[in-house]
């Protein structure tokens, strides 16, 4: 792979009140990586995702987007330095259109004193939509059809094939195979390649461990806060990974490092 | 590499859009309202050969008026998954305010002609839709700031205008302008196309289209659709319900000067109640009280089939005083009538 380092958290603490959610997390994203992050309820994930993803400040350590050191406010930050999240469930607008929900937040004015006036490129925006999908390897029937008539997977597939559209480093998933039936599931899968194609980083989050021993590259699993291992999915049997997320593979040596 | 991995959710299917959309319209939400209205009317006039004449539209047409507008402005509130039931006592507020003001501040006699009456008359507009702009940004604090559910908040902030009004007016109309005599030209009641229906049907107008092709109006449905989603895209929620709030105050303040010019007083009782026309207009016209759902040309054919019923009623016999209770049962009817759609579509 040999790509330089995109995204990458150093020494990055959280703690909630006396409650310390994650201690001294540090993880490196190469560009056109994907990296699975896994671990139990409560072994810290949601925490480092919402530090990736701007949405909470780590109490301690530091941010480094494409080497240079940032701290975001807000997700609005992330998302603008070119990190996008796709959080649980936090879905689209089923109401709007497909290409409605896909340019929310960033949408196209029409040329002239109609733009100004708040006048939105609606069939420019169809178009693009329908392209941008199709370009991340998703074929939705029609960009002007509203997101409750389509199926879960659909939408799921929506969801994400709008984030890897618009995501120009940095692409977070959480859980996005949640309540998908197989054929979905691999779907969404192969979007996650186009976005490994596209040359994005991209974090996969997901308890479904066959879909994390199948799309990515290196494997980070957290415990208790900590990351306990941090190594080539080539390293990792499914049996191996769960002993690691269980903590019943303390025994085993283990590099900590993708390199 | 794209390519390699393309995925097939389905086989898009272009052919079929131009027959769809030709479905869309005939099955679409403004047709059946249309439909609605013409049976309505044939009804009536059938009960009562007097209904179809130009009193009666004129009469129809009136009424609709005063109330489309806090209709259209509650159709953003609504759409956007709140509800505002401040407006009708706004316009009797903004009514009494600027009544208050055209007699008090700037001096005008009732007899008053010319010039003077325009620019009395505009004043009073500035200082009516004023007043509803403020309502609407107290409703937006209590809801943005305070987080108090919009049911409560506009209810409250709807006794305090009630109460206001009372206060100022001491309880009873101002001015009687019936000689005010650009009122009466302008006025609603002396001619069914009068400037202030015009004006009004042209506010709509542009609120509609606004609603409907602006980015204002799309996050409007986004937020009432999952304002979750909207604030992950980076929509700043309470800014944009702010705006939403604002709107429907000032256009129950633009309602407040026509119903003004309309009664050439401003009476702090003048729009009670008027809220619920509002609310069953927006209802009438498919918009879901959930949110993020409903089309302006439905809301604007709502207030014209919420008449049409009220003043055929009238006109068959049946006594005024039962205008409230058919305004409620349209209004159960028209969400049971969503519901039951809903079902369908599922």
């Amino acid at each position: 792979m040999g790509a330089e380092v995109i995204y990458e958290v150093r020494d990055a603490s959280k703690s909630y009140g006396s409650v310390k959610a994650l201690s001294g997390a540090s993880l490196k994203l190469h560009a056109g990586e994907v990296i699975g992050l896994v671990g139990d309820n409560g072994a810290g994930k949601s925490t480092l995702v919402k530090v990736l993803s701007g949405a909470h400040q780590p109490s301690e350590g530091t941010i480094l987007l494409d080497g240079e050191e940032r701290t975001w406010g807000s997700p609005r930050e992330a998302l603008e330095a070119g990190i996008e999240t796709l959080y649980q469930d936090s879905g689209l607008a089923p109401h709007l259109t497909v290409s409605q929900n896909l340019f929310l937040g960033r949408e196209q004015m029409m040329p002239g004193i109609l733009g100004k006036l708040g006048f939105l490129a609606r069939k420019r925006m169809e178009v693009q939509g329908h392209d941008d999908l199709e370009r991340v390897g998703i074929a939705v029937p029609a960009s002007n059809r509203p997101v409750s008539a389509l199926s879960g997977g659909q939408r799921q597939a929506v969801a994400i094939g709008r984030a890897v559209s618009w995501a120009r480093k940095v692409i977070i998933l959480d859980e996005p195979t949640n309540h998908l039936g197989a054929r979905q599931a691999g779907e969404v899968l192969n979007v996650i390649r186009a976005a490994k194609a596209k040359g994005l980083g991209v974090i996969f989050i997901s308890h479904t461990l066959p879909h994390v021993l199948e799309v990515t590259d290196r494997i980070v699993v957290l415990r208790l806060g900590r990351i306990v291992r941090d190594a080539p999915t080539s390293q990792f049997t499914p049996d191996s990974l769960i002993a690691a997320i269980t903590g019943s593979a303390d025994a085993e040596p283990g590099p900590t490092s993708a390199e | 590499m794209t390519d390699s991995t393309h995925t097939t959710l389905a086989t898009p299917r272009p052919a079929a859009d131009r027959a769809a959309a030709v479905r869309d319209f005939l099955t679409a939400q403004s047709t059946l309202l249309l439909g609605v209205l013409a049976v309505l009317a044939i009804i009536f006039t059938i009960l009562e050969p007097k209904f179809l004449s130009v009193p009666t539209a004129s009469n129809i047409l009136t009424d609709w008026g005063s109330v489309v507008l806090i209709a259209v402005g509650q159709t953003f509130v609504i759409i956007s998954g709140g509800i505002d039931l401040s407006v009708g006592a706004v316009i009797g507020l903004s009514g009494v305010v600027a009544a208050w003001t055209m007699a008090n501040v700037l001096d005008l006699e009732q007899t008053v002609k010319g010039p003077d009456a325009w620019f009395g008359l505009f004043i009073g507009t500035l200082v009516s839709v004023g007043v509803g702009l403020l309502v609407g940004l107290i409703n937006a604090f209590l809801i943005n700031i305070l987080k108090i559910v919009p049911f409560i908040a506009t209810l409250s902030t709807m006794g305090a205008a009630l109460g206001l009004s009372v206060v100022i007016s001491e309880g009873a109309p101002i001015g009687s302008a019936n000689d005010f005599a650009l009122i009466s030209a302008i006025s609603p009641q002396s001619n069914p196309l009068s400037p202030a229906l015009i004006l009004v049907i042209l506010v709509v107008t542009v609120l509609g289209l606004y609603l409907h092709k602006s980015k204002f109006g799309l996050y409007t449905y986004a937020i009432g659709s999952n304002a979750f989603a909207a604030r992950a895209a980076g929509i700043n929620v309470a800014r944009h319900l702010t705006w939403v709030y604002a709107l429907s105050g000032a256009l129950a303040g633009l309602a407040g000067m026509y119903v003004y010019i309309r009664l050439g007083a401003g009476s702090p009782s003048s729009g009670t109640g008027r809220e619920l026309d509002a609310i069953a207009a927006v209802v009438i016209g498919g918009v879901s009280l959930m949110g993020g759902v409903g089309r302006m040309l439905g809301v604007i054919i709502g207030a014209l089939i919420l008449f049409t019923v009220q003043s055929g009623l009238i006109m068959i016999g049946v006594e005024p005083d039962w205008k409230k209770v058919v305004v409620a049962v349209l209004i159960a009817a028209a969400v049971a009538a969503q519901v039951l759609q809903k079902k369908d579509g599922r």
